[in-house]
Parts: structure tokens; C-alpha cells; sequence
């Protein structure tokens, strides 16, 4: 089998569609009477569906936003699931069990379903309760309330992680700490419709606590989860009262204007006036860099910022200079290349995951740097793309850096896979999640036209593709596809002749990037291309009239900043992985010209453009690796559910026209065909990257496809997104079962599975 | 003498036909269906195969579908 | 989907296939000799106009003259029209004369010099003691139609709601070919026809409904004349007035119960009396019937559109309606149903089904841009690009491949017999695939009898000639 199939393991379940359908009538929920003014409804399972022309769009939005997860956000109409962990980051961002159910109850336009009360009140009854503090590089489980405390020493991971105080008598019980609350100033997120924070609560009571190992943290953090003890444990950092760690003497500087939904990130993040850790999902081009140095400048304490390879170090670091009144003096880079000491006991730390997470010997110089970094208490954890990051390195990452408060910023977080709990219990909750279509509309980012081009095989490359005895071409023939060649080259003519465009094409498959690229003499980047050589085509493709294409393989998902351009063309990409989908329409989503232009009805309204070329025929039984429309059409779901769509085209280039593109004549076809058939099997497979020891993709591709045992078993080496290793070796017909036993459901999932 | 044969018309674009070229390639001969490659895109097979064509093509159909889940 | 001035026309075809006895009986009444009148193109109504005071028969030259050299073609249109429906007598004398039929003459004479009001009168207040309200009246006939629609529907699939069959709405959609059985006395099942039927808008399945009904009325008992009359009468009354039943014949009277059962008129008793209500189906469908200008098919009631669909290819239909329910099942996979909403999805599963039930790609994006909620209605497209593409690719799809019956020709003696042989294909309509280098030719297996015997004769002729 292949590991991208993966991915369907969580589309495998539910139960049969019949029993589902009866299940969700829910025609008898009792309608109210000025239900046409209000926006929304709420399904007994968790489903909401929210009227985007209601004239309390926005406060419903905004609201829903933080108490559950978006399925889909197009135009009129948005759904909603409400979960566990939804609900879980509704308590984190201040909001109350009642005052959710009245809002929503508010809201709907029918009376709320039984079963949905009950939940929410299940699911949250417990919030807000238990906190997990750090002070002086130890951390405390903090309550009001003794009792919880005893009920959750009563878990064995609990009770093994907690350290016990020398002064303790044999023989009789440890007692916990007791101290007084701290005075707590913030309500609410004013916004939510007076609310009374859940925290405020608390106050004016005893706080007990106990200590644990550090090393335990986040076992114990995910034994308080819902799908466990179901006491989450809120981390908040009273960073204006830290008077141990020293402060950062940086500010924004004023031509750093937050923009509407980066303000509302912050305020999510800061509501009560102290700092919430959790996660901020922007579309890329939507400047999360400016809401991660906004968050450095209001906490005002040491700042470790971790990112995926040395390429965004640089441009971290440059962003903080850009935003911020942070000093040289004050702010050091740390990757394989650069290791620049700190100075002074406070500061601004950019490096990568890899570079912390690393498990082998270091050099002298990085040895020390990394004890500096393990020995600092950090105010603020910013993480970037945390999508991306495997489950094992956040945990080693987490566990050797402390910090108060953690940021994580990323585009895309996709849904269907558990990684999303993952990322709930390791970094927090989501704290906010800008709708894409709102920022298109807004001008905030590029309003991108995206399309599927469809390439029909022709007849000599189908016939082959079909044989048995060419299954290990089949990418390569369906790639190579003469139908597919010419469609990009009347594309990139089109783009760059009618429009002056800037565009990128993006081959995964290194023997068709290399073709595509000389035969139409553009310049090409891949992982062995050198540094000196990309920095010259990247600065050529900037500066240049005379180069408007360029070539990119896997590496340019990551690791190369080319905001110039604004037309992606894809001709083969990683089967079935809506995030690199997502990720590459980023690169064009920073939005270009003037902001009036871009509004609908603007003279720019389209000024993206986004295609994927994808070879039609292409099937799963008869080619059981990389059914290229199967994919295509799976991988472009994460973008058709934030609104986009995709318009398919079915001739390019046009009818009667096109003789003077390449492979026009047969025997110029032939003659490709029969160099795609004598090329190696490894030219024809997927790039290897291993080039940046400071890329946390390094190690994604080492697979040929279609061969499972070059994968090592190695725990992650895996990419993210393939899962954590779960399934490995199954058979197709086994991947129902992947899905791992132990790791319990959430609870919503349980009603169904039974 | 003017020889007729009776059949079946197949009238498909390039892809089908190599579709229907490849499954009588994947035949036994006894079971060989095509009796004349007309051209690229027209195919003329033995009287008595329709139905079993129509349901190779509904098969290969219906594995181009992915349905999004619930 | 078939325009309304097609099926008005085919309605005014029925009322001049009516023997001419009958006719003339029907042009007694003056109102239906302004529905009459009403219905015919612009010219002919001139023409009348101008005959109206004329009693002598006029010569077809002199009326000839009265169109433009150029209007030749829809003189003769007009003409025809007038004669099929005896709105014009001909006469043959030494040449063709033609007099206005002057039963209709006196009728639209008086009409024209007494302002006549209302065919029949309105019940007197004190007896139709409470008339429903003008919304009242809307729900009322909605639902009706609604009834009707799902009697089809049930008969559709096993998750339609169990409705209790209506016989008369039941023969009426099998007389229309939407239903079928199998067996005469199984339940009857829906056609393809019927499913598309599904699709239309109301005043088209009404049109189509009637002339179903009136086709049939000779052999269930009831004068079709009669029955025509009444329903170009109805167009005369006024919506929402109480009309007496007793004034009625007592066929009538049996049509009433019947059009009631189609929401066209509503059917209320009183002490003793006992009346009927026209609605507004009724007084639209009268009008269209005798209505010539292509008027717009417009919902005739004031059912709002009320559907959603997304660039995701979801669909969210703000109803309550089970038959809205069950004519989306057609086509989308239905996914939840909240007490006024319905979501769904249009996959390529769902669209397959409807596909294989003789649904269109065309007719599914007209139902969903006919039927646009008004919030998206404005939106160009109705019915996002990407869905409308989708579904006609899908369609596309599936006629990717085609099989005929066939036969193949080869062996040709010469390029001369080739020719003549493909010509002849050719001309019989039959010729499939040719292929004049090697001289092959396909032609559907239907006409290989005539081909066998033309082959045979121009061999015999070619062999004759060698």
C-alpha cells in the first residue's frame, strides 16, 4: 500500500449513510417565532449552520469561531461542529458553560436541543477549574479546589509525575500548597455578550497546588484532557506581575497598524490581560508574523521563536526588526549555519525545531547555546507553522524549553486527523481562526481564481500508462503526459505575455520538473540545487523582465520566500495533501496593488491565479498508486471548504490553436514517450530532500513511491500529515482499523461508534 | 462480393478507446471482442459484448468518484 | 422544459378539434369567445376586429390584401388559425369567401356594445359566510398542488412520506405517462417522464395535467366541450369569490370536485347552499390557456424560492415542504433536516442517480436557479460556475462512450458501387462511420435490410456493366 492513503483513515468511519440520515432529522426541534432574525441553527449532534446574510453575522461569527470548529466556510452559509475540544477552547478564551448556552440558545433559530445543553454543560463542566503554572522554572497544578486536586492525584500518571516535598512525614499524606489568589482585573472578551469570566470565579479563594516534573508536563496535561480526567488545564501567563524574569524593553513601532482580525487574534489571546497559550490560524499572506511580534511586544519577556528551516529564521528575525524597536543587540539567530550567541539575560531567540529538537552530538559552540536555551524561563514560545511539526519534536521541544506562554501561528489546520488534539494539549487551544473568504473580501488577501486544468492522456501515453508492464511508470506517464506539457506552456505564455505575471510551476516529480524546465529553457531549483545558484534565479525572477517562470520542486513548499508571485501552476504534486495544496495557494495570497483594486468589482479582482494540471483517466484500480484526479479532487477539499472554487477546465490549449506549442507533432511525443519509458525508476520518483539540517522536512521524502519498505521505521521521520505512524505495513483492506485503540474518542465520536 | 458483418458501433474519444484497446488485450482470445480498430476514436466489436462493455465502463466510472464524507 | 405558449397553443389545438356542433354550442357564450379571441396571433385578432361588422363573406384575395406584401407567411398563419377553430366560416362560391362565424359575431357584438359583467354571479354575502383571505386561499391551493405532486413522489421512492392515494390524480398522471404500472393492479411506479415532470415549474405541470384531462373527458363520461368551456369561463372569474355550485350542471358540478382536487377552486358549504372559490391557479391557468403572447412562466404562486447552493457543492433549501424534500432527494444527497431547512450535497452519486432516472444536467440547474433562494438570486450565476460545470461534466461523462447496433460493409468491387452504397447510407439517414480509402462504411443495423437489397442491386448492376 501507499502511506498517503493514510489519510483516508479517518474517512473511513461513520456508520451507513441510511441509519446517519435518520439520525439527523432533526424536523422537530421546535422553530421560534422571529426565527427569521436570527442566524443560526443547532443539530443535536453538534452541527451548526450559520446564515452568512444574517444581519448578526458577525457577532455570530465571532462567536462560533471560539466554541467550535469550522467544517466549511463559504459564501451563504457556514457549518460548524461543536466538540469537546471546541468547547475546551471556549472555557481557555474566558467564556462560561452558561453563557455559551445562552448565547447560542440566543442565536438559534430554534429551541436548542436537549442533547446540546447536556453536552456543553459535559463537556465543560469541569473547564477552567485546574491551571498549570510556571514559577521559578518549576511547575504547579493549581486549583481552589482540593478536591479536584485529590481526584486527579488519583491517576497514576498524575500521582507518578508529581514531586513530593523532603519535609513530607512518612506515613501520612502530602498536603498541598495553599496561597491566595491573585486579584484577577480582566473580564470577559467584552465582546461576548456579558459574559462573567469563568476565572473571576475563583477569586478571593485559597489556590492549593502541587508541584510535577517537569518532564511530566505534558503526560500530565494530556491526562486532564476531555477524552480523560476532563479537568483541562488552562495555561495563562500574569506576565504584567512577573517580576522574576527580566523585561524585554521592546515595542511595536508605529507604523506596525494591526489590522482588524490580527487585533482580534491579540485580544483573543490577551482578553483577560494575561497571556492565553494556544494556537492562531491566518491564511498565509494574512501577516501572522506581525500578530507573533505584536504578542512579543505586549508580554515584554525573553521570546523563543522556533521555525521550520533557516530560510524563515532569516525571515523571522527580519520581521521582528521590521515591526518591532527590537535592537541587533537584542535578538540572535541560531541554525546550523549561523549560531550567534545571546547577550545579555534577555531577549529574542529565532531558530528552528530541528535545531532544539536535535538528538545527536553538537558541536562545542551549540552545546552551549542549547543549555542556554534549556536554563532560560521564556516568556513567550512563538511557533511557526505548527501544522508541519511531528507530534515527537513538539514534545521533546516543549519539554526542554519552559516558557509561560505559547504561540502557535499556522495557516491550515487540518481537521479530519487527530493531530488536532495533538496540538490542543502541547501548545492550547485555538484561540482564534480568520475566515479566509471575509479577509478576500476585505482585500486583506489575494482574491486567487483557481482551477483544475484537465489533460486528457493521449493515445500512445494511455495505451502504456494502461499495460501492466509499465506500473512503474505510471507517475512518470501521467505526469509526462504531452497533453499536460502543452497546457503549461500555453499557460506560462499566456501569463507571462498577455499579463506580465510572475509565476511559479511546481513539480514534485524530479524527472518532470527537469524536462518541463529545459524544454521550456526556465530555470529550475530543487534540493541539490545549490545555495549560490538559488539565490541567483530567486534574485533573477525578482528583479528580472526577462525571467517571469520558475521551476520549483518540494522545496519551495517551505523554504523559499518568493512573494513576487502571483500564478501557481502545478503538474504533479504530493498525492492527496490539501495542506501542501493550501500552502502553495499561499505563496500567492499575499495580496498585491492597491487594496481598492482588489475588492470584488475592483479593477484587480482576480489577481491570483492558481492551476492544477491533472491527467484525466488516471484511476485507482487500475493504477492503485497515485490516482491523479482522485487526489486532485481529495486535496483541493481544505480550500473548497474555506470558500474557494475551483473552476475546471477541460481544453487547453484552446481548440484550433496550439501548433506552435511543443510536442505538437506525433513524432515529437513518441519521442518523449520513449524517454519517460528508458528512464530510470528513481528519475521518475519524488524528490529527496536532505539537504538543510535545519529543514524539519528533511526527512519527509525518503521514499520512492509505491515501495513501503524504503520507508524507515524510525518514529518520526514522518511527515505530519501521513499520520504518526499508525497503519504502517497494513494492507488497504485493514485501514479501517488504523485508527489506534487506545487513544480514546472524543465524545462525540463515541455516541456514534457505539 | 460486398462482405457485411454484423456489430457494434463503438464511438468514444482517444482515452476510452485505449480503455476498451487494453481490456480486449486483457482477454483470452476465445474472449477477443474487437473486431476492427476503425481509427482512433471509432471501434467495431462483436454483436454480443455491449453489455459486458457498458458495465467495464460504469466500473471504470465509478472509480473516478470520490465522494466527500459526512 | 416546455414554454407556455407551446402548451397553450397545443390547448387551443384541443378546443378546435371539438366537432364543429360543439363548437358553436361553445361559442354561445360570450366569454368563451373572448378566450377564443384572446388566444390568436396579433394579425388574426385584427382581422376579426375588422369582420366583426362585416356580414357579407369577404373573398380570401381582399383579406389578403389587408397584410403587408411582406407578412405573406403570417397572413397565412393567421388564416389558418381562424379557420381550424371557426372563428371563420369558408365559403366556396366562385372563389374562396370567408364570413365570421356568426354565432361568435353576435357574441362579441353584444359583448362589445353592453359591457357584460362576470359570467356568472357572485354569492351573496349573507350566504358565503366567511371567505378565506386572499393568503388563506394561496396555502389552500399550495397545498392541494403540493398533494398532487406527492401522489407522484410516493410512488417514487420508500423514503417518500405515505400518502393516501387520490384515484382520480392517480389515473390522471398515468393517463400523462408519469406513472406506470407494471400489472394491473400493482401500484403504479414513476416513469421518466415523471421525474423530470418533477422538475417543472407549477403552471407547466398544471397546463400539462389539464390537457391531460381534457383528452380524457369524452371517455370518463364528461362533455369535452362542456368541460373547455368551464375552463375558459374560470379565467372570467374573479379570484377569491364565492360562485354557486347549484348554478352548475351536474357534470360540472362532478368537474368541480375534480379541479378542487387540483387546488384550482376551492369547495365550501353552507347551510344548504353550497359554493366554489376560485384561486389563483385557476384564474392564471384560464388566462394562460387562452393567452397567445409568450408570457413568462412565472411561479404562480407565491411559493419564494428557497435554495442555497455553495461553491462546495452543498445546497440549503429554507423549506418545509416534504415534496421540496423529496424532488431535491431526486438529485442531492440529503444530509439533515432541520424543522425549515434542508441541507444536502450534490455528489457525483446523487447526480448519477438522477441521471440514470432520465433527470437532465439542464434540468437540475434550472430547478436550482428557479427555484434560488432570494438572498443568491441575484448572484450571476444562480447556481455557482464551478456546481453547473460539475454536474454537465458528469453528464458529459457518462456519454463518453456509445454503442450501436451496426452493420460493417467492406469489400466493395469498386470506388463507383463504394460511392452509390454511401450514398444511399447517406441519404437513408443511416450511415455511421465511413472510410473512403479502404472502403468500409457502418451503418445501424436497422437499415441493413434496404442496404442489403441496394448493395444487391448495384452489384448486379456493376456486374452487368463488367
Amino acid at each position: 500500500m501507499n502511506i498517503d492513503d493514510e489519510e483516508d483513515v479517518f474517512f473511513e468511519e461513520g456508520p451507513e449513510e441510511e441509519e446517519e440520515i435518520q439520525k439527523r432529522d432533526f424536523t422537530k426541534l421546535e422553530l421560534k417565532a422571529d426565527h427569521i432574525n436570527r442566524p443560526l441553527w443547532v443539530c443535536a449532534d453538534g452541527r451548526i449552520f450559520l446564515e452568512t446574510f444574517s444581519s448578526l453575522y458577525k457577532q455570530a461569527y465571532d462567536f462560533l469561531i471560539a466554541i467550535a470548529e469550522p467544517v466549511c466556510r463559504p459564501e451563504s452559509m457556514h457549518e460548524y461542529n461543536l466538540t469537546p475540544h471546541s468547547l475546551y477552547a471556549a472555557v481557555s478564551v474566558g467564556l462560561e458553560t452558561e453563557t455559551i448556552i445562552t448565547v447560542l440558545d440566543r442565536l438559534s433559530k430554534t429551541k436548542l436541543p436537549k442533547e446540546i445543553v447536556d453536552f456543553i454543560r459535559d463537556s465543560t463542566l469541569n473547564y477552567g477549574k485546574v491551571k498549570l503554572v510556571l514559577q521559578k522554572n518549576r511547575y504547579f497544578v493549581e486549583s481552589p479546589y482540593p478536591e479536584v486536586l485529590k481526584k486527579l492525584l488519583r491517576d497514576d500518571v498524575v500521582a507518578r509525575a508529581r514531586i513530593i516535598a523532603n519535609e513530607v512525614a512518612e506515613g501520612t499524606a502530602p498536603s498541598f500548597t495553599v496561597s491566595k489568589a491573585p486579584q484577577d482585573e480582566g473580564g470577559a472578551d467584552p465582546e461576548l455578550l456579558g459574559g462573567t469570566d469563568a476565572v473571576a470565579a475563583m477569586e478571593e479563594k485559597d489556590l492549593h497546588s502541587f508541584e510535577i516534573d517537569p518532564a511530566q508536563v505534558e503526560h500530565v496535561k494530556q491526562r486532564c484532557l476531555p477524552n480523560a480526567l476532563n479537568y483541562p488545564m488552562l495555561e495563562e501567563y500574569d506576565f504584567r506581575n512577573d517580576t522574576v524574569n527580566p523585561d524585554l524593553n521592546i515595542e511595536l513601532k508605529p507604523q506596525a497598524q494591526p489590522r482588524p482580525y490580527q487585533e482580534k487574534s491579540l485580544s483573543k489571546m490577551f482578553g483577560n490581560g494575561r497571556a492565553r497559550s494556544g494556537i492562531i490560524v491566518l491564511p498565509c499572506g494574512a501577516g501572522k508574523s506581525l500578530v507573533g511580534v505584536s504578542a512579543a511586544c505586549r508580554i515584554r519577556k525573553s521570546v523563543l521563536c522556533l521555525a521550520t528551516n533557516a530560510v524563515s529564521v532569516d525571515q523571522w528575525a527580519f520581521q521582528f526588526k521590521l515591526w518591532s524597536t527590537v535592537g541587533d543587540h537584542q535578538i540572535s539567530r541560531f541554525t546550523s549555519d549561523s549560531k550567534e550567541r545571546f547577550r545579555g539575560s534577555v531577549g529574542v531567540v529565532v531558530t528552528t525545531y530541528n535545531m532544539v529538537a536535535f538528538g545527536g552530538k553538537r558541536s562545542e559552540e551549540s552545546q552551549k547555546i542549547i543549555e542556554e536555551i534549556q536554563n532560560r524561563e521564556w516568556g513567550l514560545l512563538l511557533m511557526d507553522e505548527v501544522h508541519v511539526v511531528p507530534a515527537h519534536m513538539f514534545r521533546k521541544v516543549i519539554s526542554i524549553t519552559k516558557s509561560h506562554c505559547k504561540l502557535g501561528l499556522t495557516a491550515t489546520l487540518v481537521r479530519e486527523d487527530e493531530r488536532i488534539s495533538d496540538l490542543n494539549f502541547l501548545i492550547g487551544p485555538k484561540l482564534y481562526e480568520a475566515n479566509w473568504l471575509d479577509l478576500v473580501k476585505g482585500g486583506f488577501i489575494a482574491n486567487v481564481q483557481c482551477a483544475e486544468v484537465w489533460c486528457p492522456m493521449t493515445k500512445e501515453f494511455y495505451a502504456h500508462y494502461l499495460k501492466k508492464e509499465y506500473s512503474r511508470k505510471k507517475q512518470a506517464l501521467y505526469v509526462m503526459n504531452p497533453n499536460k506539457f502543452r497546457a503549461c506552456e500555453f499557460l506560462i505564455r499566456f501569463h507571462e505575455q498577455q499579463r506580465g505575471d510572475k509565476i511559479i510551476v511546481f513539480s514534485d516529480n524530479l524527472f518532470a520538473l527537469r524536462e518541463y524546465a529545459t524544454k521550456l529553457r526556465k530555470p529550475f531549483i530543487y534540493g541539490p540545487t545549490s545555495h549560490h545558484e538559488r539565490t541567483r534565479i530567486l534574485y533573477a525572477f525578482k528583479h528580472s523582465p526577462d525571467v517571469n517562470t520558475v521551476f520549483l520542486s518540494k522545496v519551495g513548499d517551505n523554504s523559499i520566500d518568493i512573494p513576487e508571485a502571483n500564478v501557481i501552476i502545478q503538474i504533479s504534486s504530493h498525492a492527496g495533501s490539501r495542506r501542501q495544496e493550501a500552502q502553495r495557494l499561499g505563496r500567492i495570497l499575499r495580496a498585491k496593488g492597491k487594496p481598492q483594486d482588489r475588492v470584488a468589482g475592483g479593477a484587480e479582482e482576480f489577481n491570483a491565479f492558481f492551476y492544477s494540471l491533472v491527467s484525466t483517466d488516471t484511476q485507482a484500480r487500475i493504477l492503485p498508486t497515485h490516482p491523479e484526479m482522485y487526489y486532485s479532487t481529495k486535496r483541493q477539499q481544505f480550500l473548497i471548504d474555506q470558500g474557494y472554487s475551483f473552476k475546471v477546465i477541460t481544453s487547453l490549449p484552446p481548440a484550433d490553436t496550439g501548433a506552435d506549442l511543443s510536442y505538437h507533432k506525433l513524432s515529437d511525443q513518441l519521442d518523449l514517450l520513449s524517454k519517460v519509458l528508458s528512464a530510470g525508476d528513481e528519475a521518475a520518483g519524488i524528490e529527496q530532500l536532505d539537504e538543510d539540517m535545519d529543514d524539519i522536512t528533511r526527512n519527509r521524502f525518503t521514499r520512492t513511491h509505491g515501495n513501503m519498505s524504503t520507508i524507515s521505521g524510525s518514529d518520526g521521520r514522518f511527515y505530519m500529515e501521513y499520520s504518526t505512524g499508525r497503519g504502517r505495513g497494513m494492507g488497504r483492506g485493514q485501514l479501517k482499523k488504523a485508527r489506534d485503540p487506545n487513544k480514546p474518542r472524543n465524545q462525540l465520536f463515541k455516541k456514534r461508534f457505539g | 462480393m460486398v462482405n457485411a458483418i454484423k456489430g457494434i458501433l463503438i464511438s468514444c474519444d482517444i482515452p476510452m478507446a485505449q480503455f476498451i484497446v487494453n481490456l480486449n488485450e486483457s482477454m483470452p482470445n476465445a474472449h477477443k471482442f474487437i473486431v476492427y480498430m476503425l481509427d482512433d476514436t471509432h471501434i467495431y466489436v462483436q454483436p454480443n459484448v455491449g453489455e459486458m462493455l457498458t458495465k467495464r465502463l460504469q466500473e471504470f466510472r465509478d472509480q473516478n468518484t470520490y465522494e466527500k464524507p459526512l | 422544459m416546455p414554454r407556455v405558449r407551446v402548451i397553450s397553443r397545443n390547448f387551443m389545438e384541443m378546443v378546435a378539434g371539438l366537432p364543429p356542433a360543439k363548437l358553436d354550442l361553445l361559442y354561445k357564450r360570450h366569454w368563451t369567445c373572448q378566450a377564443v379571441l384572446r388566444s390568436l396571433p396579433p394579425l388574426a385578432k385584427l382581422y376579426v376586429m375588422r369582420l366583426l361588422y362585416v356580414e357579407e363573406a369577404v373573398p380570401s384575395k381582399s383579406l389578403q390584401d389587408w397584410a403587408l406584401p411582406d407578412a405573406q407567411q403570417k397572413h397565412q398563419v393567421a388564416i389558418n388559425r381562424m379557420e381550424k377553430l371557426r372563428v371563420i366560416l369558408v365559403e366556396r362560391k366562385k372563389e374562396v369567401c370567408y364570413r365570421m362565424n356568426p354565432v361568435m359575431q353576435k357574441q362579441l357584438l353584444q359583448a362589445l356594445s353592453i359591457s357584460k359583467g362576470p359570467p356568472r354571479d357572485v354569492m351573496p354575502g349573507n350566504v358565503a359566510v366567511r371567505l378565506p383571505t386572499p393568503a388563506e386561499l394561496d396555502t389552500y391551493a399550495m397545498k392541494q398542488w403540493e398533494s398532487v405532486l406527492l401522489q407522484l413522489v410516493s410512488s417514487a421512492s420508500s423514503e417518500a412520506p405515505i400518502v393516501s392515494p387520490n384515484f382520480f390524480v392517480i389515473d390522471m398522471f398515468k393517463l400523462a405517462g408519469l406513472l406506470l404500472s407494471l400489472k394491473p393492479n400493482s401500484a403504479p411506479s414513476i416513469t421518466d417522464t415523471g421525474f423530470q415532470f418533477l422538475l417543472m415549474d407549477t403552471n407547466s405541470q398544471l397546463w400539462q395535467l389539464v390537457q391531460v384531462y381534457v383528452s380524457a373527458a369524452e371517455d370518463r363520461g364528461t362533455d369535452s366541450g362542456e368541460l373547455i368551456g368551464f375552463l375558459l369561463e374560470l379565467g372570467f372569474h374573479t379570484v377569491g369569490e364565492a360562485y354557486s355550485v347549484g348554478a352548475l350542471t351536474t357534470p360540472l358540478q362532478k368537474v368541480l370536485e375534480e379541479l378542487a382536487a387540483l387546488g384550482l377552486v376551492q369547495l365550501q358549504k353552507g347551510m344548504k347552499e353550497q359554493w366554489y372559490i376560485p384561486t389563483k391557479l385557476a384564474s392564471n391557468l384560464s388566462a394562460s390557456l387562452s393567452e397567445s403572447s409568450d408570457m413568462q412562466s412565472s411561479e404562480v404562486l407565491g411559493t419564494q424560492g428557497c435554495i442555497v447552493v455553495e461553491t462546495n457543492f452543498r445546497v440549503y433549501a429554507y423549506t418545509a415542504s416534504k415534496l421540496q424534500t423529496e424532488i431535491l432527494r431526486r438529485f442531492a444527497r440529503l444530509e439533515y433536516q432541520l424543522p425549515n431547512l434542508v441541507v444536502g450535497a450534490l455528489t457525483k452519486e446523487s447526480i448519477n442517480t438522477a441521471f440514470s432516472s432520465g433527470i437532465s444536467a439542464e434540468q437540475i440547474i434550472t430547478y436550482l436557479s428557479k427555484h434560488a433562494h432570494p438572498h443568491v438570486a441575484k448572484r450571476m450565476p444562480v447556481v455557482p460556475e464551478t456546481v453547473s460545470d460539475q454536474i454537465r461534466l458528469w453528464e458529459s461523462d457518462r456519454n463518453r462512450v456509445e454503442l450501436l447496433s451496426a452493420y460493417f460493409y467492406d469489400d466493395f468491387p469498386s470506388t463507383e458501387v463504394y460511392e452509390t452504397v454511401l450514398n444511399h447510407a447517406r441519404s437513408i439517414g443511416g450511415l455511421l462511420w465511413e472510410d473512403a480509402s479502404n472502403r468500409r462504411l457502418v451503418v445501424r443495423e436497422e437499415l441493413h435490410g434496404d442496404m442489403r437489397l441496394f448493395i444487391r442491386r448495384q452489384s448486379g448492376a456493376a456486374g452487368q456493366r463488367g
